[in-house]
């Protein structure tokens, strides 16, 4: 189906093109290297602890002092951002591991496993996308204290289906390629198959999914903070400062405003750097489909 | 197809059934005594024993679990604890105004998906591409709690064009449902580019070129059809974030809906209401997903062999 280069929607991706990827993912890389950086040097950086109460110094505007401002108690904003974004990270970080761990055993199942195991798995994945996962955070956190693990685990709960879906996919493509009925026909076992000669198609798909779900996580970790669902106060993570924020709307922009930023920055920087590289898997793709 | 549909039917109705019993039984198990939630403080250990026995958690679970479906099934979720009213009544005042908000927000997102995401499939190197491109990228990095806060800042407070929440009127969903759809609108906007990129380059429409059509009338008229049918599966599962983001952005402006109901109840710790809230929100997601598969075998009939 090769198309005649000369149509407008068509042709390769010129150097400007393959530039513009290239910049967005640099800076995507850049800027979450920098917020990891921050998050890790807190200590360093943050001009007052975390939960350091000031009533000298309540609801101030941003200024050289305080470069976010200061919330309803006189602590830095700047420094709950800054400490906030360990709590952030972390549970993103590592939810977004368990997802695309569980999702891609799950997914190899769904293509590897026996007449009995497939549909089960199937059905399994159908369920999970159908779910809506802010009621179940409601469920949960109805019944459980939220803590750091309980929000990882609701995590993993929320985003594992859909990487198996992408794993389940792209597997059941290559199961019919030539190079599995060759490692059938040696006699290679099907758990063999899928991690070792399977996996490695999977890999790039993976990784732009890491980044991501990692996004989202970011987000949803977030936004579950805002509902008062998140770590519990007095720890600072991006979506509780907002929360406390919320009442004060009005009255001191800042507190609702300036910390979102954290939240805008990272995920756009690992939405830059997913679609960065997605844009390079799908062009070297399109090259290998050439030859 | 009959046996598709009957069998689609069944499996939702399974799902239903089985959020259901998981809901009650998480709530049951994990929750604690109602009686010791719902009695005073101090109350005296008959009085504790006589709201046992109004709740029915006297009984053995499996009699409760009976009992819970059977009432369902006649449309009793039981009493809220915090507004000491039927939950049915609280859901039927609630849920209109949520679904208004959704259903503006996601008829917005389509319409912008549409329209801009052909844009950009017809020149991805114009404007039009690199707006899409954006819109995209900071839909998904930025929480509808966040964007709505802003908006409030800018609209309300700043400028003072509209309400900074509550529900009078249809002014008021003006900044909520902008807010839900940059959050719904990325999935959309890329699948749609995506789809119309795949459809512009299949034969028919190069003929159409071929007969000198103008470009848009192709790309608007003749491909649109064909590149909204991924779409249609999307909205399914978009379905889940569209509710999450219309929860929390009536936290955000305080408009009266189920999610604003749902905090509530879940602060009060409102089990009767927690759960009856839980169930109604999934069932109604699972029938609209139902829909969707429904009405993808009438408007594509290519799916039909490949799914049954």
């Amino acid at each position: 189906m090769a198309a005649p280069a000369t149509l407008p929607t068509q042709g390769g991706p010129g150097l400007i093109q393959r530039l513009r990827v290239n910049v967005a993912l640099g800076a995507g890389v850049v800027l979450l290297v920098i917020m990891v950086l921050a998050a890790v040097a807190a200590p360093l950086l943050a001009s007052s602890g975390p939960t350091e109460v000031d009533l000298m110094a309540v609801r101030l505007p941003p200024s050289p002092q305080h470069w976010f401002g200061t919330d309803a108690v006189g602590r830095d904003l700047l420094s709950r951002v800054l400490y906030g974004g360990r709590v952030s990270l972390l549970i993103a970080g590592v939810g977004m591991i368990g997802s695309l761990t569980l999702g891609t055993l799950m997914g190899m199942l769904a293509a590897f496993g026996n007449r009995f195991v497939r549909p089960a798995v199937d059905r399994v994945i159908e369920i999970q996308l159908a779910f809506p996962y802010v009621l179940l955070a409601i469920a949960v956190t109805s019944a459980v204290r939220p803590s750091t693990p309980v929000l990882i685990l609701l995590m993993v709960l929320a985003a594992w289906a859909a990487a198996a879906r992408v794993v389940r996919a792209i597997a059941l493509q290559e199961r019919g390629k030539d190079y599995v009925k060759a490692a059938e026909v040696l006699g290679a076992s099907r758990l063999r198959i899928a991690m070792l000669h399977v996996f490695p198609s999977v890999l790039p798909s993976l990784v732009v999914l890491a980044a991501m779900q990692m996004a989202a996580m970011i987000v949803f970790e977030a936004t579950l903070s805002f509902l008062g669902m998140g770590v519990q106060p007095p720890t600072p993570s991006w979506g509780g400062i907002m929360l406390d924020g919320k009442n004060y709307i009005t009255s001191a922009w800042w507190v609702a405003s300036l910390p979102g930023l954290a939240i805008v920055v990272t995920s756009l920087a690992l939405v830059l750097i997913g679609d960065g590289l997605q844009a390079r898997t799908e062009a070297m793709r399109a090259r290998e489909g050439d030859r | 197809m009959g046996s598709f549909i009957i069998r689609r039917v069944a499996q939702s109705l399974i799902i239903v059934v089985l959020i259901a019993v998981t809901v009650f039984l998480v709530l049951r198990l994990s929750a604690g005594d109602p009686a010791r939630i719902r009695a005073p403080v101090f109350a005296r250990p008959d009085v504790i024993e006589q709201y046992r026995r109004d709740f029915g958690i006297d009984r053995p679970l499996i009699e409760q679990l009976g009992s819970f479906f059977l009432n369902a099934l006649r449309g009793d979720l039981g009493q809220s604890f915090r507004f000491q009213a039927p939950v049915t009544d609280l859901i039927l005042q609630a849920l209109p105004k949520t679904l208004m908000l959704a259903g503006v927000s996601l008829a917005l997102s389509l319409a912008v998906a549409i329209v801009l995401g052909s844009l950009a499939a017809l020149r991805p190197r114009s404007f039009w591409g690199w707006l899409s491109s954006a819109v995209a990228a900071f839909g998904q990095s930025a929480p509808v709690f966040w964007t709505g806060a802003v908006l409030v800042l800018v609209f309300a407070v700043g400028l003072r064009w509209l309400p900074s929440g509550g529900y009078n009127g249809l002014s008021s969903l003006v900044l909520p449902a902008i807010a839900v759809t940059l959050s719904i609108l990325p999935t959309q906007l890329r699948v749609l580019r995506a789809s119309m990129q795949a459809v512009l380059k299949e034969d028919y429409i190069r003929t159409a070129r071929a007969f000198g059509l103008r470009e848009r009338r192709i790309t608007f008229v003749y491909a649109l059809k064909n590149a909204c049918l991924p779409l249609l599966t999307v909205i399914g599962v978009d379905i889940g974030y569209l509710l999450g983001g219309v929860i929390v952005a009536e936290v955000v402006f305080a408009f009266p809906g189920i999610g604003e109901l749902a905090l509530v109840a879940l602060n009060a710790r409102d089990y009767p209401l927690i759960q009856g809230i839980t169930i109604v929100t999934a069932s109604f997601f699972v029938i609209v997903n139902l829909l969707i598969d429904l009405l993808y075998t009438r408007v594509d009939p290519r799916i039909r062999l490949e799914r049954s």
